[in-house]
């Protein structure tokens, strides 16, 4: 039983980190249908940037974890102005495929940059700490990733659901040229979207980077995210934290009860079965648009 | 007129007839230089491991300074495969086919070096020091292909080794990359464990991807393992020791020499690498032996500012040190042949890894092209220090 318990608690733990990068995905998918593929990269720059100013310059946490995400909300809308408004004849799939540049890029200037040997990201909370709950044991960081987790979600769900700005993300997603002859800038609004998106992401990252730090780490979270934002339905922000945690415990008790070896793969497997079943996802209420 | 005409005739095929015999020497050779070729990879997963390329350059570079071997520099070309075997077979055939590699020397990887091993051997073309201690290099051996670093497998039956007899361990449990890598290390540690008549308790496999490591540490408590053999990469190994601290799961972790350079990981396991014991195939990065003091000093001339004087980079080093002398040894006549028969004489060599030892070609002798055998074990110290637990040993 205690097992048991300890793979329920584990996998709500690492779905902690999936939820949060599923967030961020979501949000641009929400507003453009863009699957933005250079998520966990814009993330990666934040970070390493904020570890060089913690570990070289000396500079506290409480100025570098907010300039961290200071500067992802400024790299998410930079991004969204330089580089993806300027594609001509837009489409989802063309804008998708420079998401995959964005994320070469990115992952490419890090590497240089900073080098690929694997580092340690200065935290206030070390990595290793663990509260026990009975014979349960979950890290203090993991703790305070599934609160960062909730708690983003319903910041960001009620903003979708009542804020002007909210809803006007909404429209634009459903039909831009409604929304833009009923005066909202949709231009503005894509771009406000990749800020908060990025905000999302990097908070994702910093929880993440204390425990593994090098170029590659954030491209499975990542997938991961993104599968579970899949399985939520790609436009429910619950669905996709739902997912994320879903994908997380079936991955522990699979991995505890049936086959290590393939733990990391049966996440996929479910979500061709959940398509197949459920195309639109599990919780997603997607608009169809009038012909 | 007439005359002059045929004298220049006669002086021009001279001249050709010289060229062609010049060319016809042997591909990659030439009157002043010699072309090696090496991959590793400097961006993707392994990249931490693209230190042994940088190394070896180091050392070229220290050589090239020297006045070069026998009169000829060593022109060096290292291209970035990221640790994908796809690339590291097109860079190959593209530099082999178009600049002409006269030997590749080291290449990170089992995959990798799987990748482009036929290619090689099939064109009869040496390659010296892959860096990774896979028993595909020599099983069965190959005339060309001249392995330095010591085998997975052994290094897993002298740690068990240690574990069982020294520490008086009974439950001996591994938790193995699922690749060639692991189940090198997973089938030496079961046939160590056969002899003194013990089985694992649990053998965990674990993916390259796979960052989760709770139901890997679950299984090793539930089996409470008392000695565990890491046979994984460094970043996962580090997560292992720092998951099970998280789950309060005590053991004695061993591991690799894939995993032995402890400063940095002291450093990404904030310290809880210290007490791990490890195998490890090299000096010391302190050790005050001349050719690591030499070395040293080669880094600190050659080396990008920001390089580390870890073991992978030094590793670099030592892999060619043998191809380095096996080329000494051939004189100004170098042909790979010739090369080669110079390889197969090196014996009791001892450069800053351990002794190398090959023996003329033999199908049915692995040995022959197994140049390294000794590995020794260390204990990791505060602040990645080392302690020295066991000379250099071989496999029983």
């Amino acid at each position: 039983m205690t097992d048991f318990l300890q793979m329920i608690a584990s996998g709500i733990a690492v779905g902690s980190s999936y939820a949060l990068m599923g967030l961020a995905m979501v949000i641009i998918y929400k507003t453009s249908e863009v699957v933005n593929f250079a998520q966990g990269e814009m993330a990666l720059l934040s970070l390493f940037l904020t570890y060089m100013v913690l570990e070289f310059h000396g500079v506290p946490y409480y100025v570098a974890f907010p300039g961290a995400l200071l500067f992802a909300v400024f790299l998410g809308c930079f991004l969204e102005f330089a580089v993806l408004r300027r594609a001509k004849e837009p489409n989802v799939l063309g804008m998708i495929i420079i998401t995959i540049g964005l994320e070469m890029i990115l992952m490419g200037f890090v590497s240089w940059k900073f080098g690929a040997d694997q580092k340690t990201m200065p935290f206030p909370i070390g990595p290793y700490e663990s509260v026990a709950i009975g014979e349960v044991f979950v890290s203090s960081l993991e703790v305070l990733t599934f609160i960062t987790a909730i708690v983003l979600m319903t910041i960001l769900f009620l903003f979708f659901r009542y804020s002007k700005l909210g809803v006007a993300m909404k429209a634009t997603q459903q039909n831009s040229m409604a929304a833009r002859l009923m005066g909202i800038k949709t231009k503005r609004i894509l771009m406000i979207t990749w800020g908060i998106s990025s905000l999302v992401g990097c908070t994702a990252g910093l929880l993440i980077a204390p425990t593994t730090m090098q170029p590659y780490m954030m491209w499975d979270p990542m997938l991961k995210g993104f599968a579970a934002a899949v399985m939520g339905g790609m436009t429910s922000l619950p669905g996709s934290v739902f997912g994320a945690y879903l994908i997380g415990i079936i991955e522990n008790l699979f991995g505890g009860y049936i086959s290590i070896e393939f733990k990391s793969v049966v996440a996929f497997f479910i979500i061709v079965l959940v398509l197949c079943v459920k195309p639109s996802g599990l919780f997603a209420r997607h608009f169809v648009k009038k012909v | 007129m007439k005359r002059n005409g045929i004298w220049i005739m006669s002086l021009a095929s001279a001249l050709l007839l010289a060229l062609s015999f010049g060319a016809a020497a042997e591909e990659g050779v030439t009157d002043t230089t010699i072309n090696i070729g090496q991959w590793g990879p400097q961006t993707g997963p392994a990249a931490a491991w693209g230190s042994v390329a940088r190394g070896t350059g180091v050392y070229f570079k220290m050589i090239n300074d020297e006045g070069g071997i026998n009169g000829r520099k060593i022109e060096y070309h290292m291209f970035d495969d990221a640790y994908n075997p796809a690339k590291t077979k097109a860079g190959v055939k593209e530099l082999q086919e178009g600049k002409g590699m006269f030997a590749w020397a080291c290449g990170v990887g089992t995959a990798p070096g799987l990748s482009v091993k036929d290619y090689l051997m099939e064109r009869q073309i040496p390659w010296v020091g892959p860096a990774a201690g896979s028993l595909h290099w020599i099983s069965p051996p190959q005339k060309y292909l001249f392995a330095v670093y010591p085998l997975y497998y052994s290094e897993a039956q002298i740690l068990t080794k240690y574990a069982v007899e020294t520490l008086g361990k009974k439950k001996v449990a591994i938790v193995y990359q699922n690749d060639d890598y692991g189940k090198n290390g997973l089938a030496g540690a079961e046939k160590q464990l056969a002899k003194h008549g013990l089985k694992l308790v649990a053998q965990v496999p674990a993916e390259v991807a796979d960052t989760d490591m709770k139901p890997h540490v679950m299984q090793l408590r539930k089996a409470e393992a008392d000695a565990v053999l890491l046979w994984v990469g460094p970043g996962q190994a580090a997560r292992m020791v720092g998951t099970a601290t998280a789950m309060q799961y005590q053991t004695r972790w061993m591991s690799t020499s894939t995993c032995s350079d402890f400063p940095f990981m002291f450093n990404i396991t904030k310290g809880l690498w210290k007490g791990v014991i490890a195998a490890t195939f090299g000096e010391l990065p302190d050790s005050t032996s001349p050719l690591m003091v030499k070395y040293k000093k080669a880094f600190d001339e050659f080396a990008a500012k920001d390089e580390r004087w870890g073991l992978f980079f030094y590793a670099g080093i030592g892999f060619v040190e043998p191809m380095v002398e096996g080329i000494r040894r051939a004189g100004r006549d170098l042909t790979r042949e010739r090369f080669v028969k110079e390889m197969e004489g090196i014996t009791n060599f001892k450069g800053i890894l351990g002794r190398i030892d090959y023996a003329p070609f033999e199908p049915s002798d692995v040995y022959s092209r197994q140049g390294q055998k000794e590995v020794f074990l260390v204990e990791c110290l505060d602040n990645g220090g080392y302690k020295k637990l066991t000379d250099w040993m071989e496999p029983d």
